[in-house]
């Protein structure tokens, strides 16, 4: 191998040299904390929300008609949506999982004092209130305990402040709650609340609202119908029927009450979709970055190695009357190639666990796992090895004959 | 050493048909020195480079070392070049980034001797041509007559058969020139064949025979060959 020899020559033109290790070194830092930032986003949409999203759908009621009966519209239609066939089950919901807008409350296994208690004494939570069918709506699995009876369910109006007797929260919450004990049969506090309520079930996962909450996997249900402004309701139907359900229970809702408004109504597809739109767009810039910077610094390889052999055409023809034959040229521009770029690599390297913990300092990202440097400089490497083949193939096409040539 | 029979070199573009070389016969014997002459366009060039293997003929018969070399593919002609003939150019073509050992090194590399084998034959052919003591130099440390000396030194370390000179002192100045005959001749004398293309009736007077080229043919073959009495080595 020619290694000495080409780094010595390089050492004489140390421009073009330090312009693309430089390039080399700037793409790989970018090139490999962003894909570990799309890793973490991609696993952050891809977490389960412990809820049956393919069969489920929301639809909402909007009452206008004076005197309009709320708790007994919620009866008549949840009775009408069970009657349908297809549909597996239904119920009310204040709020929906992954739908960004929720109802946080603070948990305790202690009495909340508002004026001595501090933050750090209880876990937030989100609330959803839902009746006996909300855990089989929601596709929800119970771990440990029971499901509300339906004579635990009681109405909420807009100005009550009490909570329930009976709550179900995910294993989340109860872990951090209860540590090293079961939650069942537990009391637990909300504010406004010192008589507490009984953890009567654990839910293997529900997720909050709120996607980029940390306590995301926190969430408590409250067996409680919200009698407010308007109704929330979720159905859940088998995934494939899911699409015509809509239309029908719609249409169905519509029919049986004509003093309110049925709207709102999503599919849980676009609510994740929804929830997830800036995680996405940022997964789709960093992957249009990366592309971005690997073609610049393939173009820029291609064009640097394109004016060397354009500027030595007269010395690859005496190589190639000295005896080189035209692999040797090939391999020339190779190596060259390699000895840059991985002058680029090493500095790139460095650069990449710079840039991390630059990113960890000031947006707390995540340490970068150890493997994407090598991962990626391996990529960067084969970049440039496949960025030269065309220039290089050209050099090794000059005739020897050119070495004679006085021109 | 080079035998070349009704050889023929036609370049050709859509527009245009040219006969560089027709009709060519030459042989040149192991040890001779000829010089190659004739006017500009005559087609000295299109024989070195034929000779050379840097291009391939036409048509015809070359036989270089015995070697019919119309039936070699790329790669073995650029092994029988680098192991059989030495060039040396008007221009030197030394590689300017490369100091003068890296630069006798190049077809040493092509011819992969290893590394202590390539090191004793640079610093012998450096010290030949009396750069011994500059071998880290550049090329563009060196006056033109030294970088010849270099080029001549990078063409013998592979200890060529045939060495083929293009105008070697059409560069330098006359007492410069002198000096790369000399050594030239001194090359001759230790048995290395060398056929130089010149323009200068006084630098070809200086060779064992004269050929002379017209219009791509040979007009005058020159005298039978003397031979030079061998004479050692110096340096």
């Amino acid at each position: 191998m020619e290694i000495r020899p080409i780094f010595s020559a390089l050492m004489r033109n140390k421009t073009g040299l330090v312009l693309i290790a430089l390039q080399v070194a700037i793409t790989l830092a970018i090139v490999t904390n962003s894909l570990f930032i799309i890793k973490e986003r991609i696993e952050l949409m891809n977490r389960p929300s412990g809820i049956d999203e393919a069969g489920l759908f929301t639809v909402s009621s909007l009452p206008f008609a004076p005197g309009f009966d709320r708790a007994g519209s919620i009866t008549q239609d949840l009775a009408t949506l069970r009657a349908i066939p297809g549909v597996i089950d239904a119920t009310p919901i204040n709020n929906l999982p992954l739908s960004g807008g929720g109802w946080g409350e603070g948990m305790s296994t202690k009495p909340i004092d508002p004026n001595t208690s501090k933050p750090e004494d209880s876990k937030g939570t989100t609330i959803y209130m839902v009746d006996d069918h909300g855990v089989n709506t929601l596709g929800v699995n119970i771990v440990e305990g029971r499901n509300f009876n339906p004579d635990e369910i009681t109405d909420r109006n807009e100005r009550d402040n009490g909570w329930p007797q009976q709550v179900i929260i995910t294993q989340a919450l109860a872990k951090e709650l209860f540590p090293d004990e079961s939650a069942v049969g537990k009391r637990v506090f909300m504010s406004n609340d010192s008589t507490g309520s009984v953890v009567v079930g654990v839910l293997e996962r529900l997720q909050a609202p709120w996607v980029n909450w940390n306590g995301v996997e926190r969430a408590t249900l409250v067996p409680q119908r919200v009698l407010w402004s308007s109704t929330r309701y979720l159905v859940r139907v088998k995934p494939a029927e899911r699409d015509a359900m809509m239309k029908t229970v719609e249409a169905k809702l519509g029919e049986i009450n004509t003093g309110r408004i049925v709207r709102g109504l999503r599919d849980y597809g676009e609510i994740r979709k929804s929830a997830y739109s800036r995680d996405n767009a940022m997964t789709v810039i960093l992957i249009s970055v990366i592309v971005g910077l690997l073609v610049i610094t393939g173009l820029g390889i291609i064009g640097m190695a394109s004016f060397w052999v354009t500027q030595r055409v007269k010395q690859i023809g005496t190589r190639r009357a000295l005896g080189a034959r035209k692999f040797d040229i090939l391999r020339y521009f190779q190596v060259e190639n390699f000895i840059i770029t991985s002058i680029g690599l090493a500095a790139g390297i460095l650069l990449s666990y710079g840039f991390n913990i630059w990113l960890m300092q000031v947006f707390d990202a995540e340490r970068l796992a150890w493997y994407y440097v090598p991962i990626g400089a391996v990529c960067v490497w084969a970049l440039g090895q496949l960025a030269v083949v065309g220039p290089a193939t050209r050099a090794a096409r000059v005739s020897p004959s050119v070495a004679t040539r006085s021109v | 050493m080079l035998t070349m029979q009704h050889l023929s070199k036609v370049y050709r573009t859509h527009l245009i048909e040219t006969h560089a070389l027709r009709d060519f016969n030459l042989h040149v014997s192991e040890g001779e020195f000829v010089a190659v002459t004739g006017p500009s366009g005559s087609g000295k060039t299109t024989f070195l480079n034929l000779a050379g293997l840097l291009e391939t003929h036409s048509s015809g018969t070359y036989l270089l070392d015995g070697v019919d070399v119309s039936k070699l593919d790329d790669n073995a002609r650029s092994r029988l070049r680098n192991e059989k003939i030495g060039f040396i150019f008007q221009s030197f073509n030394l590689i300017p980034d490369l100091n003068l050992f890296d630069n006798v090194d190049v077809p040493l590399r092509y011819r992969k001797f290893p590394a202590a084998e390539r090191k004793r034959r640079i610093e012998h052919a450096l010290t030949r041509v009396g750069l011994g003591s500059r071998m880290r130099h550049y090329p563009s440390e060196l006056s033109g007559g030294q970088q010849q000396r270099v080029a001549i030194a990078r063409a013998l370390a592979g200890e060529p058969r045939l060495l083929l000179a293009d105008e070697p002192t059409g560069n330098l100045d006359s007492l410069m020139a002198r000096g790369v005959m000399e050594l030239m001749e001194e090359i001759n004398a230790q048995g290395t064949t060398i056929i130089m293309v010149t323009h200068d009736p006084e630098l070809a007077a200086r060779a064992q025979r004269n050929v002379h080229i017209i219009d791509g043919q040979v007009t005058d073959l020159g005298d039978e060959p003397r031979l030079r009495e061998p004479v050692a080595a110096v340096g």
